[in-house]
């Protein structure tokens, strides 16, 4: 009963808190002179925004900084050492191998392939149909996406009766089934392409947005000039798509990055599939070491934000060519 | 926009800030203070269980509320442990009753008085505790593992479970349960079957089963020092008992011996693992788990029977010196703060009427010898094998540090798949040891 009383303070006081900080400071702003008014109000009226990311994005993350060089229970300072652990342990080092199998063959595959259905599709009369059949596994959420093909990776042994869907096809055409997820040849693949799967209808449509921009003159004068449609796809369309395909693609990196549900759900890291979000994920909750699990989150946080930076400087440049 | 503020009362407004943040101070005020003070008509009490387990602890609750109108909160925490520790190094309040620490920390709560020992306060229920529970959760060659510090005991046992039981189909296997490990490994399986079905997926947990596996392995074949300095990082993993032990095991995963072969052992889900003991024909013969799984086999085929369809035997001996170690895991209750409502409750767990609750709403042994009758055949043959135990042993890896128990579980996937490269999994344990249980 206390934490519902809690509660409702804090759904109803918060904004009564706000709106009562907005007007007195108002009324004060008011009596002051002209001059520091306008210098002061901008301040006054961002200060909320900027202390409610500082308390709740700032400081955690300067914190989980600060923790990444405390022991297990963050009482002790240990220097680097849960980055050289990091850096030199077989297990972690393996998440990061997978992790670079993450970024390159999910983003080179997601956005390739969304780069080329979008093309394709707009030049179909079935565009719309074929596009909601590859935007489809975009609203699934991931997790109900991992648990639908962990049914499809499915493995029994050879001669009983094959259960997933993939070996199931694989017997009917006489071959032996696959051990898709704990088979280690086939394992990083088969987690990529579940997270290609639900991910490229998303790049699909974003580019296809960009594509429908691009004016159709310029199109017919390169057709009247005798470009073949090859060459007109990759001497004009291309680079005209090029700033949208940088956006997706940093996009791709930064989700292929962080990739979590996916891994966790189908295999949770077993057999060698584990990825640094996964790692830092079991560092804290089985592992229990706080500071490890910092680092790793340290880690992947500086592997993201060269490519943030990218993100929002291209952003930038869009909005000033407008 | 300021126009708009003026215009409404601002009086008003800070009438009802002012309101607001007296009824904020005064319920915080109010839930910092429900759980303290030694009462006797609130305890409070953590615990892990969640679902079946939980209905189970509840109906236990039920006749000591009704009858001494005390009030349990009970709440439920899933990394208890882990909580409690926190709150122990934080100096914050500390549920009344809970499940006791990790082993790490059992010697040093108790010697600070975090815990209470049960000889202050089980009064006169002290001597009958002791009497009745069976001896090998309240007497050990490894003590700390039962709660046990300066012969004083911190951790009141309430049920029990024995790990590594070997079933079988009895309409398949009509033979008589073997004797040692290397009778059992002679078995023939009918034509087209394997001795051993296995299935070691669990998700994040993978390889748990292979773990418990080992660890009847070991403690039968080297004993319980071992087994427990093993468990302490005080045994590496290259050491010859632990790599004999790896050996032994993969015996019962071999490409020979196990249905499927690795490949399947790896792809199968634990609970689905028993499933070819029914299948026709049948594909294995012995499966290798604790008592719970038999409702997964019920799950698979409902119509099974315990004790006519299937049925286990103790695991076989290995070293007949080592046959009182039995792998099994027991819950227990700490006390932390000692009021009289939390006394009467513990008293209260550790008697017969309490237990038999428990061991009525199924899957459990009782801790309580005086609780004889059990709700199937095989939770009642399970009770004999306690009975019998000189020491209950626990699952290793449950008390290694938790990357040590992960690397465990992931070197023994790893060796099921390539046994050829054994060594080379154990050195690589080597190196976890040597850096999970350094502070």
């Amino acid at each position: 009963m206390d934490r519902v009383i809690t509660a409702g303070v804090a759904v109803v006081g918060v904004p009564v808190v706000l709106l009562g900080y907005l007007l007195l400071g108002e009324r004060i702003l008011e009596r002051l002179p002209g001059r520091l008014q306008s210098w002061f109000r901008p301040y006054f009226w961002a200060l909320p925004a900027i202390s409610f990311a500082t308390i709740f994005m700032v400081y955690p993350t300067i914190n989980t900084a600060i923790l990444s060089f405390y022991s297990r229970d963050s009482t002790e300072f240990v220097g680097f050492a849960n980055y050289k652990y990091f850096f030199t342990f077989p297990d972690t080092l393996l998440s990061l191998r997978n992790s670079l199998f993450w970024l390159v063959f999910f983003t080179v595959f997601s956005v390739g392939l969304g780069l080329i259905v979008a093309i394709l599709v707009d030049r179909v009369g079935y565009e719309s149909i074929a596009k909601i059949a590859i935007f489809l596994p975009v609203p699934i959420s991931a997790v109900a996406a991992s648990i639908i093909w962990k049914f499809m990776f499915d493995y029994q042994p050879p001669g009983a009766v094959q259960t997933g869907t993939l070996n199931a096809t694989l017997g009917t055409v006489g071959f032996q089934p696959v051990a898709w997820l704990s088979n280690k040849a086939t394992n990083n693949a088969a987690l990529i392409f579940v997270g290609i799967w639900s991910f490229t209808g998303f790049c699909m449509v974003i580019i296809s947005a960009s594509l429908k921009a691009i004016s159709s003159e310029v199109l017919e004068a390169a057709r009247m000039d005798g470009a073949s449609e090859v060459r007109i796809v990759r001497l004009i369309v291309t680079p005209l798509l090029w700033p949208t395909i940088t956006v997706v693609g940093t996009t791709a990196i930064i989700t292929a990055l962080k990739v979590f549900d996916i891994v966790y759900v189908l295999t949770a890291g077993a057999y060698d599939t584990s990825v640094i979000a996964v790692q830092m994920f079991s560092q804290l909750t089985s592992g229990g070491h706080f500071g490890r699990a910092a680092a790793v989150g340290v880690i992947l946080f500086l592997a993201i934000v060269p490519l943030l930076v990218v993100n929002v400087r291209r952003f930038q440049q869009q909005e000033e060519m407008r | 926009m300021a126009e708009v503020f003026t215009r409404l009362s601002s009086r008003a407004f800070a009438l009802g800030l002012g309101a607001v943040l007296l009824i904020a101070g005064c319920s915080l005020g109010g839930a910092s203070t429900t759980s303290t003070g030694a009462s006797s008509t609130d305890v409070t009490v953590w615990t892990a269980w969640g679902g079946q387990e939980l209905t189970a602890y509840q109906k236990v609750l039920k006749p000591f509320q009704d009858s001494t109108g005390i009030k349990v909160h009970l709440i439920t925490i899933r990394d208890s442990a882990t909580q409690l520790s926190i709150n122990v190094a934080a100096g914050t309040s500390l549920p009344d009753i809970a499940p006791g620490p990790t082993i790490d920390k059992i010697e040093d709560w108790a010697k600070k008085g975090i815990m209470k020992p049960l000889e202050t306060f089980m009064e006169d229920k002290m001597s009958g505790y002791l009497a009745n529970t069976y001896p090998a959760l309240t007497s050990s060659s490894t003590p700390l593992y039962i709660g046990v510090v300066n012969n004083k005991h911190y951790e009141l046992m309430v049920k029990t479970q024995v790990k590594g039981l070997i079933w079988y189909n009895k309409k398949v296997f009509t033979g008589t349960p073997p004797k040692t490990f290397d009778e059992m490994l002679a078995i023939q399986p009918p034509s087209g079957a394997k001795l051993f079905c296995a299935g070691l997926e669990s998700g994040d947990a993978s390889g748990w089963p292979a773990s418990d596996q080992i660890d009847n392995i070991i403690m039968r074949q080297s004993g319980e020092k071992i087994y427990t300095d093993w468990i302490a990082g005080k045994v590496k993993w290259t050491s010859p008992e632990i790599k004999l032990g790896f050996q032994t095991y993969l015996k019962e995963v071999s490409a020979a011996n196990v249905y499927g072969g690795p490949n399947t052992v790896l792809a199968t889900n634990f609970g689905k693992a028993g499933k070819p003991l029914f299948s026709s024909p049948p594909g294995c013969l012995f499966l290798e788990q604790a008592t719970f799984i038999t409702n997964f086999f019920t799950q698979d085929y409902p119509n099974l029977q315990a004790g006519t369809d299937y049925a286990f035997f103790p695991h076989p001996s290995i070293n007949s010196q080592y046959d009182g170690n039995v792998n099994g895991f027991y819950d227990n209750f700490a006390m932390f703060n000692d009021t009289p409502a939390a006394r009467k409750l513990m008293q209260y767990m550790s008697g017969k009427d309490a237990q038999q609750i428990w061991v009525d709403a199924g899957g459990t042994l009782a801790a309580n010898k005086l609780v004889t009758k059990y709700p199937d055949p095989i939770l009642q043959q399970a009770s004999s094998i306690v009975a019998g135990a000189k020491n209950v042993l626990v699952t290793a890896g449950d008390f290694m540090p938790s990357d040590m128990q992960h690397a465990f579980w992931k070197g023994l996937l790893d060796a099921t798949n390539n046994p050829s490269q054994l060594d080379s999994i154990l050195a690589k344990l080597d190196q976890v040891q040597a850096a999970s249980y350094a502070k």
